[in-house]
């Protein structure tokens, strides 16, 4: 049990002298320690859903607003490449921020918790991987920055709603799932606003929903 | 159990905040010794102890994954713990209530 050695004896039993085992333990003075102990475990085990909502839904109105503000009139248009670089700065961050987040409350959880982690990482690593091997086969196959445009707004946007989707399939949750057929439909209707337009939808849609998610979460997890 | 019918073995203040601990985990996961610590507030030598006597009853399981300093001992509530924090809580639902406090 030693945290180093991993047994239950050795260094550390000394201390077994100085346990009142005996302790007498009222019966109120037993369900306060429940409710306590309880709640501490609770909001210190729960990953707050909250913050990575409030850091994701920012995020997207930030960083697709901004393109969206880049965009708007080009004529022709010729695409966000100088302000793609600092959004996708912008979304590293976020995300980066939000498994911060997420680390925090989960370090130290093992086994099923830690697998659905990982899985999930995964499946956001080949879901991305997949999206810019589709954007290179656009290329390849001669699409115009215009189809191009319309695809980078809104991959990211669907890969999301189907990892959304995915993970209320493996932990039911109606709340992740509304929001993940949500981005679909987002990212499946906002492709009709064009290249430029877009962004903009994207941008007030998906992150407005991410937002409205970070308000009712703590609702959501209480009921 | 004691005269109250209430489990010995878990009915000690620090066994008590070990199994509430533990049965805040999702079914199938488990918590590392020192992420225990952290929420029991417990000296590791007096956590070990107290983790022996749950072992010994059945109501909790720890396993050891990896060698060396990346080595990770993690504890888990078992299902005979599970039943056991359970029948604790209904007594002292009951107890509480024929007290006039609950």
């Amino acid at each position: 049990m030693n945290e180093q050695a991993g047994t239950t004896s050795g260094a550390g039993m000394d201390d077994a002298a100085s346990i009142a085992d005996g302790t007498p333990l009222g019966i109120t003075e037993a369900a306060a320690i429940m409710r306590e102990a309880g709640e501490k475990a609770r909001s210190g085990l729960r990953v707050s859903h909250r913050t990575t909502f409030t850091i994701w839904g920012l995020g997207l109105l930030i960083g697709y607003g901004a393109i969206w503000l880049a965009v708007r009139g080009q004529r022709p248009f010729h695409g966000p490449d100088p302000a793609a670089f600092a959004v996708a700065a912008l979304l590293a961050t976020a995300s980066v921020m939000a498994g911060i987040e997420d680390a925090r409350a989960e370090s130290g959880v093992g086994g099923l918790s830690a697998l659905r982690r990982r899985v999930a990482f995964a499946s956001v690593v080949i879901g991305l991987a997949g999206m810019f091997a589709v954007e290179g086969a656009l290329v390849h196959a001669g699409a115009g920055r215009p189809v191009i445009g319309v695809f980078e707004a809104s991959a990211p946007i669907f890969v999301a709603g189907l990892f959304y989707l995915t993970r209320s399939m493996t932990r039911p949750d109606w709340a992740v799932a509304g929001l993940g057929l949500w981005l679909v439909i987002v990212a499946a209707v906002g492709g009709f606003a064009g290249p430029a337009g877009a962004w903009g939808v994207d941008a007030l849609a998906a992150g407005l929903a991410y937002l409205l998610m970070a308000v009712i979460d703590p609702w959501v997890r209480r009921s | 159990m004691n005269e109250d019918g209430l489990d010995p073995v878990i009915h000690t203040p620090a066994r008590l905040r070990i199994m509430v601990s533990l049965a805040a985990l999702p079914d199938g996961d488990d918590l590392s010794f020192t992420r225990l610590q952290d929420l029991i507030g417990l000296t590791p030598g007096n956590l070990i102890t107290h983790l022996r006597k749950l072992e010994d009853a059945g109501y909790v399981t720890t396993s050891r994954n990896g060698t060396g300093v990346t080595a990770r001992t993690s504890v888990a509530l078992t299902h005979t713990g599970q039943a056991a924090l359970e029948r604790y809580t209904a007594v002292l639902r009951q107890l509480l209530d024929s007290a006039g406090q609950g």
